[in-house]
């Protein structure tokens, strides 16, 4: 069975417990994400079918949370949260640095397939400003240096 | 009633407004962006910022959002106070510094609403020297142009798009200052509705496609108050024209009817009358004339054979010229019918006589309204606007039930949806009425698979019936209307009729005609045939046999604006003004009279029909010459409504139905071994619209729809073709299967019914092809 196969039969059990497919939405598509790495149009496509929602309303969704990729990331992720704590802690000074040390805009990914940063919006870490998850792992407060560090381990890395 | 103080002005509100409602409606202006009347509030904009003065005089002033404050009795508020407007002057400040300024390329310009605001509250200079944040476009189809740049995340389009008019492809994409109103793809929107985003994005983000081919400025359109000649509904438009042409079709708001919006029928048909083989000049025998020779030749035709002349009038023909055509036809020995179908003629004489025997119809909020209803046929095809009111009682809860004999989009909106071959559709609803009698007798009826419909029905505060007339025959709607009458008093009834005058022209002859003019030219008993705005060639059912009777004519004399087949065979051919460049009235579903005036004129001399029907009274030195005059003999009581009015009741009334099933028997159930057609329709299928080339390029594709398991049964796989045999001819098609579509029915396009010479309904033959 293949990862489409196996969601459509895990929903097909849900809905006795919970009537309303839509509300699966989400859910459905992290599992799916976590079997592809990120949802590319084919998959947004086949979960319309299995969820009931129109592609729109998952492409709503899906470009709304910054966990959902829908471009394939780099083997490692670290996502710098950029919202109103963090920014007042020098996260815009976090983000370009990283540009600069990684000589690419943010959400590229680096030539060897290692590494991409993006911005998020908060993450919950303000107690950490300025904060960033890194491959799921919360980490902050960061500063330039303990950036570059993190950011050549991980290009270093695997 | 409680009021509130606004700048020292009292105003008056209802319970349950908030203050920018309330100032609204009593026309007083709080700058805003996000709210909207039929999408109420949202605090999206925040430039609905006004003060509120405390009540006790050591607490500060409050600054709130007009939108999101309930009125309260009263309250004192301020739109001028210096704080109110230095959030106004920064919440435009904010929205510009993204925005392109290209107003002078911009379609928007000149009725824009941020313009607009941006004069009245924004700061005059730009402070913002950064980079704007740019998206890309996508093509959303020949109707609507994109430029996501303009959007000041009102949100207006998604909550109307998605939340009122029940649409799923598009949405509001990202988020912060990314957010984009679009879809998951190019393509085109897919909602019947769509064109409303033109008039409810406040920039220009959404804006019209075909406007914007020929464009003009909004202000040196000319408009006029005019009515949507696209379907019974009778919405209420405002055309605008320039330089001699039609450039594009608005709402005009009417407060029972369909208030802010219209359907994309209604926006869009209108290139009818900018279509290339439109006809301007008089024809006679072919060849192009003046309309002075094309009317004396019509006066010598028609005196050659007095007593011998039958005339068609049509629903989608105003009352003026409809009337004129019956006087006329009166006082030369001719018989007049509006319809070319007798089947057709039989069905809208019942409805509307049901109707006026009835509470009448209900209006569209009084749709709204309703809790529970009982739909027959597809509605959007047939009423987009009854569509969309009933979506709107479907938001508010009302369980909809719907019996169809081919896929209809409201079927995802209804508690239960039964596909029902057309020929079964008596049985059926007779069956329910049985049940319902049952159930008020008291009886158990929990058995019957239908029960949860009559009981929905039963115990609704106020349940609606409405058929689609052009898919029912007379008996059909009889037994609609006998539903309604069981249900008691609180039970409403209507119907979709065929043309945005069917109603007033059931009223002008009594049922039989069409049967009776279409028998005569077969015989030759009527040797010349008028008909003004129909095309008997080519209707479905009856074409074939019209296309041959009237090779018996002397003369066929054909009035239209439009070159249908009927207007390419005529002898004498008088081409008249289309909708948007004549004055006339149409009587729509409810029976409402609603006038219209002319928007512009061509430099070509194009009269109404009425107009034509009565030079020719002139010609034949009839008694009755005077439009005027021959609606008020015609109307005793009847006063045309002035243009822009709401409309007023056409004071006529028809017989009752009697209970004997006469010219329109029913269809009744064939065996079962044979297959039927069913009329598979959409929502640019109309006559007039059909000759609209940006509307009708989105067409479905011509296939035969059938349903899974007759499919089966019969070995036809999806994708597969098959030969569908008429009476005129047979087509080889393609097949869909489709779970929304009745067993034993092929679903076919009218185009393709017309083609095999078939209706709704009929046996039809059908073979796989190898
Ligand atoms: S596209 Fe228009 S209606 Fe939609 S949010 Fe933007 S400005 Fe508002
Ligand atoms: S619902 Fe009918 S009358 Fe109203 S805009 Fe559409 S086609 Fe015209
Ligand atoms: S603002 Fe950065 S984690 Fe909350
Ligand atoms: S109109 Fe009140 S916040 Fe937009």
């Amino acid at each position: 069975m293949n990862t489409f196969e196996v969601l459509q039969k895990n929903l097909a059990h849900l809905s006795r417990t919970h009537p309303r497919r839509r509300a699966a939405a989400v859910p459905a598509m992290q599992n799916l994400q976590a079997e592809l790495g990120y949802l590319d149009d084919m998959a947004i496509t086949k979960l319309a079918q299995i969820t009931g929602l129109s592609t729109t309303e998952l492409e709503e969704l899906a470009t709304f949370y910054s966990l959902i990729y829908r471009r394939p990331p780099g083997r490692h992720v670290v996502q710098i949260c950029d919202s109103v704590c963090c920014n007042m802690r020098g996260a815009d000074q976090l983000l370009e640095s990283a540009e600069k040390y990684l000589h690419r805009p943010l959400g590229a990914i680096t030539p060897n397939g290692a590494l991409s940063v993006l911005p998020s919006i908060c993450l919950g870490l303000c107690d950490k400003a300025p904060a960033a998850l890194v491959d799921g792992e919360a980490l902050g407060p960061l500063n330039n240096a303990s950036l570059e560090a993190l950011l050549q381990r991980l290009q270093k890395g695997d | 009633m409680s009021t509130i103080l606004i700048d020292g002005r009292t105003i008056a509100f209802k319970p349950g407004d908030n203050i920018l409602r309330a100032a609204l409606e009593a026309d007083v202006e709080i700058p805003h962006f996000c709210y909207h009347a039929a999408l109420d509030s949202l605090g999206a904009c925040r430039l609905c910022a006004v003060e509120i003065k405390p009540k006790n005089s050591n607490e500060a002033p409050r600054l709130t959002m007009a939108c999101l404050e309930p009125a309260k009795e009263g309250l004192e508020v301020s739109v001028s106070a210096a704080a109110a407007q230095q959030v106004r002057r920064h919440v435009i400040e904010l929205l510009m510094i993204n925005h392109p300024h290209d107003c002078p390329i911009c379609d928007e310009g000149g009725e824009c609403h941020l313009q607009e605001m941006t004069v009245t509250c924004g700061p005059p200079y730009r402070r913002y020297r950064g980079r704007k944040r740019t998206f890309t476009n996508q093509d959303l189809g020949p109707l609507i142009h994109h430029e996501m740049n303009r959007c000041i995340t009102c949100y207006r389009c998604t909550r109307f798009y998605q939340d009122y008019a029940l649409g799923n492809d598009l949405g509001a994409m990202r988020l912060r200052n990314e957010v984009y109103f679009g879809r998951f793809q190019d393509g085109p929107l897919e909602s019947p509705f769509a064109g409303n985003l033109v008039e409810i994005c406040p920039t220009g983000v959404f804006t019209d496609a075909l406007f914007r081919q020929r464009f003009a400025r909004a202000w040196d359109l000319n408009t006029a108050p005019s009515i949507c000649p696209h379907c019974s509904v009778g919405c209420n438009t405002l055309p605008g024209a320039r330089d001699g042409t039609l450039r594009r079709v608005r709402s005009r708001t009417h407060p029972e009817l369909n208030r802010w919006f219209i359907c994309d029928r209604g926006r869009y048909g209108h290139q009818y009358s900018e279509h290339c083989a439109r006809l301007l000049s008089p024809r006679v025998s072919g060849e192009n004339t003046s309309y002075h020779k094309a009317l004396n030749a019509a006066t010598t035709r028609i005196k050659a054979t007095q007593n011998c002349i039958g005339g068609i009038g049509s629903a989608r023909e105003d009352l003026e010229g409809n009337t004129m055509l019956q006087a006329l036809l009166n006082e030369v020995g001719g018989v007049f019918t509006a319809f070319n179908d007798p089947a057709l003629e039989a069905a809208t004489i019942a409805a509307v006589s049901w109707l006026q025997n009835s509470a009448g119809a209900p209006s569209l909020i009084e749709m709204e309204q309703i809790d529970a209803a009982l739909i027959i046929g597809d509605l959007t095809a047939h009423a987009p606007m009854i569509d969309l009111a009933l979506r709107q009682a479907y938001r508010k809860g009302a369980e909809l039930t719907l019996f169809h004999s081919s896929p209809t989009p409201l079927a995802q909106f209804t508690t239960s949806a039964i596909t029902v071959p057309p020929r079964e559709m008596y049985a059926k609803l007779s069956h329910l009425c049985t049940l319902i009698n049952a159930l008020l007798a008291g009886r158990d009826i929990s058995d019957d698979p239908m029960a949860v419909i009559a009981k929905s029905l039963i115990k609704a505060r106020q349940p609606l019936l409405i058929g689609t007339i052009e898919t029912l025959t007379a008996t059909d709607a009889s037994v609609l209307a006998k539903l309604a009458i069981t249900l008691g008093p609180n039970a409403r009834l209507t119907y979709a009729l065929s043309g945005p005058n069917a109603y007033g022209s059931a009223l002008l002859a009594p049922e039989g005609n069409a049967m009776q003019i279409l028998e005569s030219v077969e015989t030759g008993k009527i040797k010349t045939l008028i008909v003004a705005g129909n095309d008997p060639f080519s209707d479905p059912r009856f074409g074939l046999r019209w296309r041959a009777a009237c090779r018996n004519l002397n003369t066929l004399i054909v009035l239209d604006c439009i070159l249908t087949a009927t207007a390419e065979a005529a002898d004498i051919l008088f081409p008249v003004a289309a909708w948007t460049e004549r004055g006339g009235t149409f009587v729509n579903y409810e029976g409402r009279a609603q006038s219209f005036l002319p928007v512009f004129h061509r430099p070509e001399y194009l009269p109404s029909a009425a107009d034509v029907i009565a030079d020719l009274a002139k010609y034949l030195e009839c008694s009755r010459q005077d439009v005027l005059s021959v609606l008020q003999d015609t109307f005793p009581d009847f006063q045309v409504p002035a243009p822009g009015t709401l409309g007023s009741p056409i004071p006529v009334s028809l017989p009752p139905i009697s209970d004997s099933p006469s010219a329109g028997s029913p269809l009744l159930s064939s065996n079962n071994s044979t297959w039927q057609t069913a009329l598979m329709s959409w929502y640019g299928d109309e006559t007039l619209a059909s000759f609209a080339p940006g509307l009708t390029s989105l067409a479905p594709a011509t296939i035969a729809m059938i349903e899974q398991a007759t499919a089966t049964a019969t070995g036809i796989v999806d994708g597969s073709k098959i030969r569908l045999r008429g009476s005129a001819d047979s087509v080889v098609l393609p097949v869909q299967l489709n779970q929304n579509i009745a067993a034993g029915t092929v679903g076919i396009g009218r185009n393709v019914l017309v083609r095999l010479g078939l209706g709704h309904g009929d046996p039809i033959e059908l073979e796989k092809v190898l």
